[in-house]
């Protein structure tokens, strides 16, 4: 199978950045699309040529380290998908694949196909933990939690934070990714004692990061790799509006 | 503790639209006086909108409209100018069409369109009878302002008919999006009540644009 790659690439943070061809053959259906930008990159030490770079992990879908924009769509053609699950079967002989990091002002392009998502960090720094006595791990059971409530947690506990709800919004706006950090902890009894501070500095956070507001398109449920629903971000909004007024 | 400036944007952006949905039921219901024959349609039509000039009631709902109006208009510009800033550098290739609606993604766009159609509507109307503006108003039978004749003849002319006629359609896919996602906003997350919501939007965007945009026509045939 032979495809023509138009990579983008960039030297740093600094440098203007451009889209460069690659034609690249001897790739079978099977590889992933990981492992064909691997074959590429293979070849072009072979040819003594800077490889480009891009950010993977665990190549299971479970660690939110991959993510690229590929063909117009953040993390590849299919809905909830990351970008390590996608296959080079995706594609047809011949295609042209357009490869290009996730773009936000609040993303900065460290090189190549990496950004910089160190904005999501400060973020869950702001509140999306819960203060609680170390030491021996409490009894399991100590806490009854009914099960659709811990199922509901469970749902929004399931951002891996790779950050295609930023790359695919047209505003690059973080209103999903910081939804599911705040009602994964404000849903369950142990984040109740400091959900109104959570909500309210979280999503200042978020402001101050520079990114945009929710206008609800709905592109960052159908990209999110865990199916995150975006009513997480009205609930948000709710969570936040009842925080300003009970203080 | 936080202020959170872009929620409180965002939340005065849905709340004064919905309002302002509101708003239209009532004048699309106002419009449909136009329908009926001439002689009743006159009488009615001009005694209605005396009554709203005068009551004190919609008065003060009227400049709850004018500010519902501008702080919509601001706030939601404020907002586009951010959303912008905060996606400085846009895809080389991005069929955002696979992932949202096309009146979801141009909110500005359409509202820009709409609020260039209420500037010339004020005109045509409101600084025509409120303000004085232009030829003087006359007159009906019953001694008042004779609304429907300012009506009528504005829609003899086929261009306003035909521009009244064809701004329908940015209101309607404007409302579509703006309706229900305001809920959503405003905190409203109930999975099944969302759906119903969903569903009540593009019933009131296809009346609301189907209704103002048909109207002018009939009245223009009559």
């Amino acid at each position: 199978m032979k495809v023509t790659f138009k990579i983008w690439r960039q030297e740093g943070p600094e440098d203007k950045g451009a889209i460069r061809d690659y034609e690249v053959d001897g790739l079978t259906e099977d590889m992933s699309f990981l492992e064909a930008l691997d074959h590429l990159n293979e070849l072009l030490v072979l040819k003594n040529e800077k490889v480009i770079a891009y950010e993977y992990d665990c190549r299971e879908g479970i660690c939110g380290q991959c993510g690229v924009f590929i063909n117009g769509r953040a993390h590849g053609p299919h809905d909830n998908m990351t970008t390590c699950q996608l296959h080079m079967r995706s594609f047809k002989d011949g295609d042209t694949i357009v490869v290009e990091p996730w773009r936000a002002a609040s993303f900065p392009v460290i090189k190549d196909l990496i950004v910089d998502r160190s904005a999501f960090d400060r973020i869950i720094e702001q509140g999306a933990y819960i203060t609680a006595k170390t030491g021996t791990a409490p009894e399991a059971n100590a806490i009854p939690i009914p099960k659709e409530i811990s199922d509901n947690a469970m749902d929004a506990a399931a951002c891996i934070g790779c950050g295609a709800c930023v790359a695919t919004c047209k505003n690059s706006s973080a209103a999903l990714f910081t939804a599911a950090k705040i009602n994964h902890l404000n849903r369950l009894p142990q984040g109740k004692a400091e959900e109104h501070k959570r909500v309210q500095e979280m999503t200042y956070q978020m402001e101050i990061e520079g990114f945009g507001s929710c206008t609800f398109t709905g592109a960052c449920e159908v990209e999110c790799p865990e199916g995150i629903s975006i009513l997480n971000i009205a609930e948000m909004n709710a969570r936040n509006a009842k925080a300003k007024l009970l203080g | 503790m936080a202020l959170n400036p872009l929620f409180f944007r965002k939340t005065l952006v849905a709340g004064t639209g919905l309002f302002l949905c509101v708003f239209l039921v009532v004048h699309l219901s106002a419009n449909c006086i136009l329908l009926l024959p001439e002689d009743i349609a006159r009488g009615m039509y001009n005694s209605y909108s005396t009554t709203l000039r005068e009551s004190p009631l919609i008065k003060i709902v009227a400049y709850l409209l004018y500010l519902s109006i501008i702080l919509h208009v601001v706030y939601a510009l404020l907002i586009t100018i951010r959303n912008r800033k905060a996606k400085p550098q846009k895809y080389v290739m991005n069929h955002a069409h696979q992932n949202s609606s096309w009146s979801s993604r141009n909110m500005g766009i359409l509202g820009t369109l709409i609020l260039i159609f209420i500037v010339i509507h004020l005109v045509n109307f409101w600084a025509r009878i409120k303000l004085g503006f232009g030829d003087a108003v006359a007159l009906d039978v019953d001694g008042n302002k004779d609304v429907y004749e300012v009506t009528y003849s504005l829609f003899h002319n086929i261009y306003y008919v035909i521009f009244y006629t064809i701004i329908s359609v940015p209101l309607a896919f404007h409302l579509y999006h703006g309706f229900k996602s305001g809920f959503k906003t405003l905190g409203f997350y109930h999975k099944k009540g969302l759906k119903i919501i969903a569903k009540v939007s593009l019933v009131y965007a296809l009346i609301m644009g189907i209704g103002f945009g048909i109207i002018p026509f009939i009245v223009y045939l009559k």
